[in-house]
């Protein structure tokens, strides 16, 4: 019972946000720091490849209420999270002629408050889970 | 707001395009010949902005662009140096050496306004940025 | 002198939560598992909220967490009620006749 406390909840897809940000976070800086680099090829991480292996993720999870019928393959919620980490390594190149140093900070600074965001509302789960079981309000 | 950093951030590009057309301009004052080596003195060149349809909100807000750079096309400055290897040899401007016609006064006003609008839409960034740390706040 | 009587004693109810009628004469029980509904189903909406935020979709970052903080207050009132329910019952069974 207690492995599968937070299934249900946000926090599994709260964690992949923030792991995503991270790594994303990696190879902007990345872009940064090489930006006087020759033959450098400015690089990102896909956020719609993200976004939609999350979605996917987040269906198969709510489809678990759902009636199964015989014969139908049932995802296992879990792993359909632990796969959406593939993700984080998909890094495309761009091709480098239209991308300034300004567009790198501002993926940059988007990023982080996406980052910042999950995790405000990661913590505040945890704290009102604490209450629930402190039962002190 | 996510949008507004977007929209910022198409500025100072656009801003940057700007300010390097004219160091180019200021630059090349007296260049007499163009890229291919032909006599030609330089001509003033400054981008042309547009709004940008692609990054935009739903209430109408939008980015801008550079749509092209335009060459300026005035009469050059023309200086009577009949000894000059490159002066004129035929017609009425015999003599006479074809120098760009550039205005000074104009390119460092255009800088300076290039300048301060670059920092005006860093001020309106870090206005942005300041708004989505003041909205994680909501949360207690 | 009078000859000793039977004391009546009055009839009491038969437990606490039996229906008073309030308001619309609707018993306390309803009132009390309407407001859970109510609690639930404000933390869902707050839980569908942020999967569009994670997801990508079109939903404004203050609007998700204001969802999420309404749900949290409407979850620690209802928390607090339940202290008081319980500790009412408490008090009443403590009673000695």
């Amino acid at each position: 019972m207690f492995p599968t406390i937070f299934d249900q909840s946000t926090v599994p897809v709260l964690e992949q946000m923030i792991g995503f940000a991270q790594a994303r976070h990696e190879v902007l800086a990345g872009n940064i720091a090489n930006f006087d680099t020759p033959g450098y090829k400015v690089r990102d991480l896909s956020v719609d490849a993200f976004q939609s292996r999350l979605q996917e993720a987040i269906e198969a999870r709510n489809e678990q209420h759902m009636e199964v019928s015989p014969g139908l393959l049932k995802k296992e919620p879990v792993q359909e999270m632990q796969k959406v980490r593939e993700t984080f390594k998909n890094i495309e190149f761009h091709d480098g002629s239209d991308i300034s140093i300004e567009h790198q900070v501002t993926e940059l600074t988007k990023n982080q408050f996406m980052h910042n965001l999950a995790i405000s509302i990661m913590t505040s789960q945890f704290q009102l889970l604490q209450t629930a079981i402190s039962e002190r309000v | 707001m996510i949008t507004a950093l977007d929209i910022s951030t198409s500025a100072l590009v656009a801003q940057r395009v700007r300010l390097n057309a004219i160091s180019s301009n200021i630059a090349n004052m007296s260049t007499l010949r163009n890229e291919n080596g032909e006599m030609e003195p330089y001509k003033a060149r400054y981008p042309i902005f547009k709004v940008d349809d692609k990054i935009r909100t739903e209430h109408g807000a939008a980015g801008v662009k550079v749509e092209r750079i335009e060459t300026e096309d005035v009469e050059p400055q023309y200086k009577y140096q009949p000894n000059h290897p490159l002066a004129i040899k035929e017609g009425d401007k015999k003599g006479y050496v074809a120098y760009p016609n550039i205005n000074m006064t104009r390119e460092f006003v255009d800088a300076l306004e290039a300048t301060r609008a670059y920092e005006a839409n860093i001020g309106v960034m870090e206005v942005s940025k300041n708004l989505g740390q003041q909205t994680l706040r909501i949360l207690a | 002198m009078n000859p000793i009587q039977s004391v009546q004693l009055p009839i009491m109810p038969s437990s606490v939560n039996a229906a008073q009628p309030a308001k619309g004469n609707e018993p306390f029980k309803n009132l009390l598992l309407e407001a859970l509904d109510h609690v639930n189903n404000m933390q869902k909406d707050a839980d569908a909220a942020v999967e569009q935020l994670a997801t990508g979709q079109d939903v404004n970052p203050a609007e998700v967490l204001t969802s999420i903080q309404k749900a949290d207050m409407t979850f620690r009132m209802m928390l607090q009620i339940r202290n008081k329910l319980v500790q009412a019952y408490q008090e009443i069974k403590d009673i000695r006749i």
